[in-house]
């Protein structure tokens, strides 16, 4: 690879990302503390033969998980088929019974999926996890991408890598699948949001307008978007960054402040289309994780592509022997929790913390799942001059429209902690621009 | 069977004036094979649009707003309804009573009634022999009418079945929510239903349990099987799902106040 050019311009690309506002907003303690999200100029690169195997299971993923989202909320064949144990989709954090039996616009519940993957030292991929809810971090290696380009034309004249600055077009072309007549929105809760600069610059890209919950009212059984002067225009897309539970007030929690009173009503009329659909993280659970290869068998009658990494259900009985043997090799997670939060590893706890754990999980098996560690192949990063390997991971967007299309690039995350595993932007580490070679 | 006549009303007065006032209203008997309508009408005021749906519990709900500002709300729902058709609740699909199984953020049951369930677990083997979902309900309702006192003017509405058990008082909705708890805790799939009984005073709330191919209906807080003197409004997980009315608003410079007042009268036609 020729990224010898491209690596003399950190410190630019870097100073111009902090300028456009590539920065990661973190509550802690109760302060908002703004932080950086550093950019490593060498590029992750993956083959153009391998991508296209990547693109191929993430495809037959989604399609699985829209086919599972849409049961669950109608027919529960797959429950009644005993493939999935119903109390792992009820008692889940991401089953909404306000859901049930409502249909979004052309059947689809994921638009917009980002499939965190790891490739271990033996070269081969693994799921770790699917992020149906709200994913972000695809605008990061769009704008770094552009920024390179900008210091060094010559590089990206070298290499023969697929142009990742489409990701708009495919997203609009998300949007304009389900629109059901009127404008695009992004729905951002502000500025003070962690992916504020995300929905910004998605919305100047797509050229959808960005507003706040404000400028959206629900008049009969329509959704407009009121302008500065009083005008109200239909709106039939709403792409929104805010949450389920605070989506609408008069559907969910009561309390937010943030949403649109009886947007969720005009939805279920099937007048608007809200992206992704609500309710969707019935699917990305850590404990549904398990089944998504049952699922894929299930609902497509195929073998799952891509592997999840080895993963333990101590709600089966012979799984949490397994998990309490072999308590040290694993990896525990509590399955609410999100963002590298609640992320466990058997080895590094104290002998009573251990002990207290293992009562924990036999107590409340459904609440946690166990992998194996995978020993993911490290990658390199830049540090004060140097290389140095980082452990990183990929998240893939797979965007769905009357099929689903992988994005052809991807937001590699690396740890800077030389000892850590954990890649999450909300975690400190850092990020990369993902090459998919064209040839 | 009986022929019911209804007048439900809502009044909320604000302490100052309100505006951009969004509501929810789960305030209309719909018909199915308990309770045959035969005459609706509603007038809600002051409106600005008003809009028909159906939850996804199936509930009737209207939902609108109001923008101007206003220190009254009243909601009228008035109307004859055929009750007790049948004795029991035809289920609309095979997989309906699933979600129920589970307890919600108001019915999850703490330390005072997981030891309660055990007691009345013990009580109901005693007395019989087989496991039979409804006369379990039923014995379980007894006992709790027997240990449970009604005094209204205790709990809230935000009371979950177990601070409602350990204060040992409540209203209607406290006895739904605690028994709905004791059958979940063994997976009994059972409901929360909202609606109007024979007589004057206030709305009513009572549980339907499935016995795996219908719902029955029994009204904890008058320890009886519901029968013809019950009209049934909206249904769901725990009271939040079929909340007679909820709304949202903007009180004009500061926080608004408000008071309730609702009346019903439900006689019956002979």
């Amino acid at each position: 690879m020729y990224t010898k050019n491209l690596c003399i311009y950190s410190d630019s690309v870097n100073e111009l990302l902090a300028r456009y506002g590539v920065k990661f907003g973190i509550y802690k303690d109760n302060t908002f503390h703004e932080q950086l999200f550093p950019f490593d100029m060498i590029p992750r690169v993956i083959s153009a033969e391998e991508f296209a195997y990547i693109e191929r299971g993430l495809k037959q993923r989604i399609k699985a998980l829209n086919l599972f989202i849409e049961d669950i909320y109608h027919n529960k064949r797959i429950i009644h088929d005993k493939i999935i144990p119903e109390e792992f989709v009820y008692a889940g954090s991401g089953y909404l019974a306000q859901c049930e039996g409502v249909s979004p616009p052309r059947g689809i519940y994921t638009h917009i999926a980002g499939i965190d993957l790891v490739q271990a030292k033996d070269g081969t991929w693994y799921i770790l996890e699917d992020n149906l809810r709200i994913p972000s971090g695809a605008s990061y290696p769009m704008i770094a991408r552009d920024l390179c380009r900008k210091c060094s034309p010559q590089t990206f004249r070298d290499n023969h890598l697929e142009d990742n600055r489409n990701y708009a077009k495919l997203l609009r072309k998300t949007f304009d699948y389900v629109n059901t007549e009127g404008h695009t929105v992004i729905l951002t809760p502000g500025r003070y949001n962690a992916a504020y600069f995300e929905h910004s610059y998605l919305a100047e890209q797509t050229g959808a307008h960005l507003v706040n919950g404000h400028e959206l009212t629900v008049e009969d059984d329509k959704l407009y978007f009121v302008d500065f002067s009083g005008k109200k225009e239909r709106v039939g897309v709403v792409y929104r960054r805010i949450s389920d539970e605070y989506l609408d007030p008069m559907n969910f929690k009561e309390e937010s402040l943030i949403g649109i009173p009886h947007i969720y009503d005009v939805y279920r009329k099937g007048n608007v289309a809200l992206i992704n659909a609500p309710g969707n993280g019935v699917a990305d659970d850590k404990g549904i994780y398990y089944f998504v290869p049952k699922m894929i068998n299930y609902y497509l009658g195929e073998e799952a592509v891509l592997k999840n990494a080895p993963t333990y259900l101590p709600y089966y009985q012979e799984d949490l022997e397994y998990v309490l043997m072999h308590f040290d090799d694993l990896v525990i997670k509590d399955v609410a929790e999100a963002g590298g939060y609640g992320v466990f590893f058997g080895n590094k706890l104290e002998n009573k913390a251990k002990e207290s754990f293992k009562e924990l999980i036999k107590a409340e098996p459904r609440r946690f799942i166990a992998q194996e560690v995978i020993d993911f192949r490290d990658i390199d990063i830049m540090e004060h001059g140097e290389f140095v390997p980082r452990k990183a991971d990929l998240r893939a967007f797979v965007l769905m429209a009357e099929e689903p299309m992988v994005w052809k690039s991807g937001l590699t995350r690396f740890s800077r902690n030389p000892d850590s595993f954990i890649v999450n932007s909300s975690q400190g580490g850092g990020f990369k621009d993902t090459w998919v070679l064209s040839r | 069977m009986k022929r019911l006549n209804f007048r439900y009303h809502l009044e909320i007065d604000f302490d100052i004036p309100v505006k951009e006032h969004r509501f929810t209203l789960k305030c209309i008997p719909y018909s199915n094979s308990v309770q045959q309508v035969e005459s609706l009408k509603y007038n809600i005021v002051p409106n600005y649009f008003l809009c028909r749906t159906k939850d996804s519990f199936e509930n009737e709900s209207i939902y609108g707003s109001c923008d101007k500002e206003h220190n009254v709300f009243s909601v009228d729902v008035w109307g004859n309804l055929k009750t007790g058709l049948s004795e029991k609740i035809e289920m609309r699909t095979s997989y309906e009573a699933d979600i129920y199984k589970y307890q919600t953020e108001h019915t999850k049951p703490g330390e005072e009634l997981k030891k309660y369930s055990e007691e009345l677990k013990k009580g109901y083997k005693k007395q019989f022999v087989k496991e039979d979902i409804l006369k379990k309900a039923i014995f379980y309702m007894h006992r709790l009418y027997e240990d449970y006192t009604y005094e209204s003017g205790i709990t809230e509405i935000t009371t979950t079945a177990e601070e409602a058990f350990k204060i040992g008082k409540g209203v209607c909705q406290d006895y739904s929510h605690i028994l709905i708890a004791l059958l979940r805790m063994e997976r009994i799939p059972c409901r929360y239903v909202t609606g109007m009984m024979l007589g004057e005073g206030y709305s009513h709330a009572w549980i339907e349990l499935c016995d795996g191919n219908f719902w029955i209906a029994i009204d904890p807080t008058n320890d009886l099987i519901v029968k013809d003197c019950h009209i049934r409004i909206a249904v769901g997980r725990d009271y939040k799902d079929c909340m007679i009315n909820q709304g949202v608003f903007i009180g004009c410079g500061r926080e608004a106040k408000q008071r309730q007042d609702i009346s019903v009268t439900v006689e019956e036609i002979k």
